[in-house]
């Protein structure tokens, strides 16, 4: 496994934005495991271990990293990674129905992902956007006010 | 009152420079480059603002605190890493004013010294990023970052660090961590960031609306700044606002204002066939109002001390009478169980412990020694630890508790809720 | 040096002092799990709250340094009452397994129970998290993530004292879990030591599981006989069976640890091939009897043809008392010959090339290296020779060996005589590092059988040659004649070395 040309000019460009030698090695991990995310689909072992190389940081203190963090994922996700906030503001807005909705539709539960790998289904907490909720990120885009099943199977819909 | 954070907020192409400009912006950066770093920082200390994170420490008072013969470079952290449950006013101006925010790090970095700085923004903001980015990008090409700036002989970068997912991170030192590439752990103080901080280095952490006040208060005067607001707690503030109110949403409001009126007229009031049962005012760690307390305080720091509370973010969640308190509970728990960063054992275990307890009375399996159990765990939990995430556990926990003991002893009496 | 008042006790400590080993100057244990004095401070098992005058919240003793007029208080009730809700804490996700686990008996979770809190469990049992057990982290550990309280000494071990990071916390909040990246082992040559430092039972040796309950273990002061660094070590033994070697605490030496190596030491000591009868040829012999054949071997013989080869492997004493025994017979004829292994483990810290435990002390002696010599027709040997050495004194059958070793090996059969004596663990006695510091052993049992140490063999001969025999009867009185003879170890004796050692002059 190993970074694009193009990314290994951007990490060489990450590390410019630190302070030489181990510190600033250390400091580009969570850019250089961002796109080693973004390179190979997720961090398996192996892309951690690519990391760690290109890095020279010890293995054991990127897997500490990445399993540290929720945005690095361990595991394969779908095509779209919907990712429902739960906490109190969304929940008062029905967030919780969206979930179950969300259940129904793709016949997954949280932490799943469908059969033909399009969509994996995450609740996650505070998005920041209380004043919208519920929010639904997809990938990196939010989707807001997505209160009722009908806001959820449009959202769908836009994803098919 | 002036508007000092969402003066632009009504412009919808202020993130592009020229925008910026055209209105005004970067204007106080003349001013401040005639001035010496020390008169910069007198000039934020005498405008009596505070730290607009949560913890409303002086900002002025915060940058005195960095040697300034220390050898070491100096960093300044701007910390964009908003998460807590009901805050929602820094992605408003991360994506509305981008240009205010690199004014105000120009601002305080000239103040502290420092030419490296960062901007550890959240994880999950995307469009706020390429906002920034953009934003970083066009303040390079004219040159208000990077060498010389405006020819005055000093330096300046502005680096976004982007977060991975972690609330914790917005702890200053768990930030400083994250920023160092490691797993966001707080930090034993002392050592203070202020003097051991970022790589180990003098470092100064501020919030983004803090920055974001900065232009305004260099531009127009401390004193301007001051007229607003109370004593205490001068200027104005970012409030957000979520739950059944009519108009939820971010409002600059001046400090002292009454929480009443700030939901009954400026956020519109509750929907309609809704009563307001309770208020949390400052995001979601800070102990809970209920409706006659909400009639009595007001919007500032001092007064929300004195009903036992904190002003926090600033992110305001207005629960009505239908919602089960024995949920909002179980939700936060949850929360805090999850975003625990695990260093700390009373935090470690007491947040996943509050949350099973939270998640079996939820499902109508509670005892009635839960309560008085839940009490007691919130007593061991607080101030026993690094950082304060287990106290804003134990905060709600026991202010729900005392102030609504009916509604969860009914939730327990009845094994579910009686409100849905 | 700042004067603090800890618990009404007024103690004088050095500047930069923190609060635990202040308490602990002044005979109070402040009690601690992710302290530890030789790593930086985490802070994070919060056990070692303590109460300051005039700070309104309690603070850590591991992150606070003293400070002139500082008052602090140990075990107030408040301070009482913080410590036990920690420990609660602490306890509710672990499994309480205790019959099942090695720690029990020296374990921190049990001993803090038993001193602080004995409160009843308010957990209920099925809302445990649960991790995995009995997970194999390398050749030396065994991990069970559920013992595991996050104190993270091992974590810090690794990247301070054996400066590789093969472990981390992975996860967070009460799903963090202690773990080597996957698949990666735990295998720095000095992994062993994270089991010592862990205060429960989360970390055991894999080389001790289940071998013996602590309570059984009888503990002997000793150095590590594994190479020239003399690592100080604790011989825990029951009914004469090593069960492990462990490090003790010696600043000058090995700070706290040892390597990995160091502890398989005591392998041989346990092995089934112990000599345990004195021998001549095949034959079991009584010592007296063979004793009296050596005598009568050397009758008329020329002490020129007489040389005894000493041991870089034995004590000072041992060595000593071989010269001293030559001495008597005419011969100042005296070599050593020493172990080399063909490749052997170095680094820069505690793992010596030279894995002889003694190697300064036998010259020290005036020992020198086997040379080429190939006159002498009479060895007097301690320990096996390696096949280098017996080519050097071109060994052939009219030539006779007699010696003292403790091991009955195969490779010894060049020996007509065979007198069985203590390994490190069964002797009394010292060995000089590579620092040249003389550093005592002590025997943890007798030696098997007939075995006795090489210097009452040689007192006992010494009569039988007539001759006056030594004045020593013990190993103490043996050190003083050496410290009277031999200049470097003049004013020195067994208490004042002490269990730390003493550095030679010179």
């Amino acid at each position: 496994m190993e970074f694009t040309p193009e990314n290994k000019k951007k990490i060489e460009e990450i590390l410019k934005r630190y302070p030489e030698g181990k510190v600033g090695r250390q400091a580009a991990l969570l850019p250089v495991l961002r796109l080693a995310q973004e390179q190979f689909g997720y961090l398996s072992e192996e892309a951690m271990l690519t990391v760690a190389q290109v890095l020279d940081l010890s293995p054991a203190s990127i897997y500490g990293v990445a399993t540290f963090y929720t945005l690095f994922n361990k595991k394969p996700v779908g095509k779209y990674h919907l990712q429902v906030c739960a906490n109190l503001s969304c929940c008062m807005e029905g967030a919780e129905k969206v979930v179950k909705h969300l259940e129904e539709k793709l016949g997954i539960v949280p932490g799943e992902t469908t059969a033909d790998n399009r969509f994996t289904l995450s609740e996650v907490e505070c998005l920041a956007a209380c004043g919208t909720g519920p929010v639904i990120q997809v990938n990196e885009n939010y989707h807001e006010k997505i209160k009722t099943p009908e806001d959820v199977d449009r959202l769908l819909e836009k994803l098919r | 009152m002036d508007r000092v954070l969402t003066a632009n907020f009504d412009h919808p192409d202020v993130d592009k420079l020229p925008v910026y400009e055209g209105r005004g912006g970067y204007r106080s950066l003349k001013k401040v480059f005639s001035l010496k770093p020390e008169q910069v920082i007198e000039e934020v200390k005498s405008s009596g603002l505070r730290g607009r994170g949560g913890a409303g420490f002086g900002t002025g008072m915060k940058w005195g605190f960095v040697p300034q013969n220390s050898g070491k470079p100096i960093y300044l952290c701007v910390n964009a890493d908003e998460g807590e449950p009901g805050t929602f006013k820094d992605r408003e101006l991360l994506l509305r004013d981008p240009h205010r925010l690199i004014e105000g790090v120009i601002i305080a970095s000239y103040a502290i010294r420092c030419h490296t700085a960062y901007l550890y923004l959240r994880g999950e903001f995307f469009e706020p990023y390429q906002k920034l980015e953009a934003a970083i990008r066009e303040a390079y090409t004219k040159g208000y970052l990077g060498k010389n700036i405006l020819g005055t002989g000093y330096d300046l970068d502005l680096h976004i660090h982007r977060g991975a997912g972690g609330y914790i991170c917005g702890e200053e030192t768990a930030l400083i961590e994250s920023l160092e590439g490691k797993r966001g752990y707080p930090r034993l103080k002392p050592p203070f960031p202020a003097v051991q901080g970022l790589f180990g280095c003098p470092t100064v952490v501020n919030n983004v609306e803090t920055l974001s006040a900065l232009p305004y208060i260099l531009e127009k005067g401390a004193a301007s700044y001051k007229k607003m607001g109370t004593e205490k707690s001068p200027g104005t503030k970012l409030f957000s606002i979520s739950g059944p109110v009519q108009k939820p949403g971010v409002y600059e409001i001046e400090l002292g204002y009454p929480l009443r009126k700030f939901i009954h007229e400026d956020a519109g009031g509750m929907l309609p066939g809704k009563i307001l049962k309770a208020v949390i005012p400052g995001g979601s760690s800070v102990p809970i109002l209920d409706a006659s307390e909400v009639e009595q305080v007001n919007l500032d720091y001092e007064s929300m001390n004195q009903f036992g509370t904190f002003l926090g973010s600033g992110g305001v969640i207005v629960i009505d009478e239908d919602f089960c308190l024995v949920k909002a509970l179980k939700v936060l728990a949850k929360f805090y169980a999850h975003e625990s960063c695990g260093q700390c054992s009373p935090c470690r275990e007491g947040t996943g412990w509050v949350h099973k307890i939270m998640t079996r009375m939820e499902a109508g399996k509670g005892t009635p020694a839960d309560l008085d159990l839940l009490l007691n765990l919130a007593d061991n939990m607080t101030g026993q630890t690094i950082c304060v995430l287990a106290d804003s556990i134990a905060m709600p926990t026991r202010s729900y508790i005392k102030k609504f003991r009916q509604e969860f002893e009914d939730h327990v009496a009845l094994q579910k809720c009686s409100k849905m | 040096m700042p004067k603090v008042t800890i618990d009404e006790k007024v103690v004088d400590v050095p500047e930069g002092t923190n609060l635990i080993e202040a308490a602990r100057l002044g005979g109070i244990e402040v009690p601690h799990y992710c302290y530890h004095p030789k790593l930086s401070v985490a802070g994070n098992c919060r056990m070692c709250l303590v109460e300051i005058e005039k700070q309104p919240k309690l603070q850590i003793a591991c992150n606070t340094k003293v400070a002139e007029g500082m008052v602090v208080k140990t075990q107030n009730p408040r301070v009482e009452k913080a410590r036990r809700s920690v420990l609660e804490f602490i306890l509710i996700n672990h499994p309480i397994d205790c019959p099942i686990c090695d720690q029990a008996g020296e374990c921190k979770l049990q001993e803090y129970y038993m001193k602080h809190d004995l409160a009843v469990s308010r957990f209920p049992i099925e809302e445990k998290v649960h991790k995995d057990k009995a997970v194999d982290l390398g050749p030396w550990v065994m991990l069970d993530m559920e013992r595991c309280i996050l104190c993270t000494r091992c974590v810090r071990f690794c990247q301070e004292v054996a400066e590789v990071n093969e472990l981390c916390v992975s996860e967070r909040g009460d799903h963090s879990t202690l773990t080597t990246f996957p698949g990666a082992k735990l295998e720095n040559p000095y992994s062993a030591n994270v089991v010592e430092i862990c205060p429960v039972g989360a970390l055991t040796n894999k080389d001790f599981r289940f071998k013996c309950r602590v309570w059984f273990l009888k503990r002997t002061e000793s150095v590590c006989p594994g190479c020239s660094m003399g690592c100080n070590i604790n011989i825990d033994q029951n009914e004469g069976e090593i069960h492990r070697l462990t490090p003790r605490v010696n600043e000058e030496v090995n700070e706290h640890w040892m390597c990995d190596e160091g502890r398989l030491t005591y392998k041989p000591v346990n092995q089934k091939n112990r000599l345990r009868f004195a021998k001549m040829g095949e034959k079991d012999l009584h010592p007296d009897e063979v004793l009296r054949a050596v005598r009568e071997m050397m009758t008329g013989v020329d002490p020129n043809l007489v040389c005894g080869i000493g041991s870089a492997q034995f004590t000072n004493e041992d060595n000593y008392a071989l010269a001293s025994f030559l001495k008597e017979l005419g011969s100042s004829h005296l070599f050593y010959h020493r172990f080399e292994p063909a490749h052997p483990s170095v680094d820069d810290y505690l793992i010596k090339a030279d894995k002889n435990p003694n190697t300064k002390g036998v010259s020290t002696l005036g020992f020198k290296e086997i040379g080429g010599d190939r006159r002498f027709k009479f060895f007097f040997v301690l320990g096996a020779l390696p096949e280098e050495a017996l080519n050097r004194i071109a060994l052939e059958q009219q030539k006779k060996v007699i010696l003292f070793n403790p091991w009955d090996e195969e490779t010894v059969h060049y020996a007509d005589t065979l007198l069985p004596v203590g390994t490190f663990a069964e002797t009394e006695g010292t060995f000089t590092n590579c620092q040249g510091r003389v550093q005592r052993i002590r025997a943890a049992f007798p030696p098997p059988g007939e075995g006795r140490p090489v210097w009452q063999w040689l007192t006992h001969l010494t009569r039988l040659f007539e001759k006056p025999a030594p004045n020593y009867t013990t190993a103490p009185a043996l050190f003083l004649s050496m410290a009277n003879q031999i200049a470097a170890f003049r004013g020195l004796d067994y208490e004042k070395i002490g269990n730390q050692g003493m550095l030679l002059k010179g």
